[in-house]
């Protein structure tokens, strides 16, 4: 009697390994996702946009991972981007830094994150976060002295 | 009924684990940060996740992850030790494949969605006396770019990130934009 309810339960503390994915369209923001969750620079509107440009650029080409942050606010780890899977510092990534685009590609999720694999970027709407008034630059370092 | 409640604690989610004990972590100051020390399995988060799997954990492009022993889950290691805009494959590469005990910090925060986000600050194969710093990631960049060498952290040096910014301006605005936006913040 007890059999079906334990099985099921034993399959919910198994092994997640390579779920299966669902097909979706996300649109959002390239980001830097330690900046993001850690707030080491600050608030997340203050780590997005033209304001964290710079920063962004820094750490995609640092190999942090990029993440997309979509309009409701849910970050998908990305892991591939139409064919490269080149995460941790890849060019494609890097080229979309700070971008809002729209994305279609498979979404994963385990253990409390999002994962998606962009199959296609639809459409690069560019930088569309212009927040450099309300935050100067983000580190305030970004721009060397002499450039200023 | 007690198996029941063992097998239901083991499909809960281990969020609310602690693992700080015996961790020797030092704190970055962030709001959300927790000590955790733990084992775990290196491994390609692509291949963990959807099955792509190529060999050697795709030679250092990809995203590295730790699958911690004591519950299964998939911790995703964002930043190494270093305080300069560098993240953690680097660091983890050497041990694809491989189980090890890591220390650093463990980042949950639920209003911004961040679970299970980690920064490593030292490794160890298990069974290892010494452990290994988190902080390979400027010296191998510096030995696969001779020729950016010079003065100043590596991100002022970097050919791609120098590149973009010739192209798009330090707010990815573009150029004319870039020196009105200059102008108007720092004149």
């Amino acid at each position: 009697m007890l059999l079906r309810p334990l099985a099921a339960l034993l399959a919910l503390a198994a092994p997640l390994h390579a779920a299966e994915g669902t097909r979706i369209s996300v649109t959002g923001e390239i980001i830097d996702t330690w900046c993001y969750f850690s707030g080491v620079m600050g608030g997340p509107d203050a780590v997005v946009g033209s304001a964290h440009h710079t920063c962004a650029l820094w750490c995609s080409a640092g190999g942090i991972p990029v993440g997309l942050l979509a309009e409701d606010g849910t970050v998908y780890m990305v892991l591939k981007i139409e064919g490269s899977a080149e995460s941790a510092g890849g060019d494609t990534q890097l080229n979309l830094a700070s971008h809002q685009i729209v994305a279609d590609g498979m979404h994963y999720q385990r253990d409390g994150l999002n994962y998606l694999v962009v199959e296609k970027v639809v459409t690069d709407n560019d930088i569309t976060v212009e927040n450099h008034l309300d935050y100067g630059t983000v580190p305030p370092f970004a721009i060397p002295e002499g450039e200023r | 009924m007690r198996y029941l409640l063992a097998l239901l604690a083991l499909a809960m989610p281990a969020a609310a684990q602690d693992f700080s004990e015996g961790s020797e972590a030092k704190s970055w100051n962030l709001y959300a940060e927790q000590p955790a020390r733990f084992e775990a399995k290196v491994v390609d988060i692509l291949c963990e996740v959807t099955g792509d799997c190529p060999e050697n954990c795709g030679d250092g492009t990809r995203q590295l992850g730790l699958v911690r022993s004591a519950d299964n889950v998939l911790v995703f290691p964002n930043k190494n030790s270093q305080p300069a805009f560098t993240g953690a494959a680097v660091e983890l590469l050497p041990f694809c494949g491989q189980d090890v005990e890591v220390d650093g910090l463990l980042i949950e925060d639920e209003d911004l969605g961040a679970r299970n986000i980690y920064l490593v600050q030292t490794i160890r194969r298990q069974g290892d006396a010494e452990w290994t710093k988190a902080n390979r990631w400027t010296k191998v960049w510096a030995d696969t770019h001779p020729d950016a060498a010079g003065k100043g952290p590596w991100f002022r040096r970097d050919p791609r990130v120098n590149a973009e910014i010739a192209r798009e301006g330090y707010f990815g605005l573009g150029a004319d934009k870039d020196a009105a936006i200059k102008d108007e913040l720092f004149e």
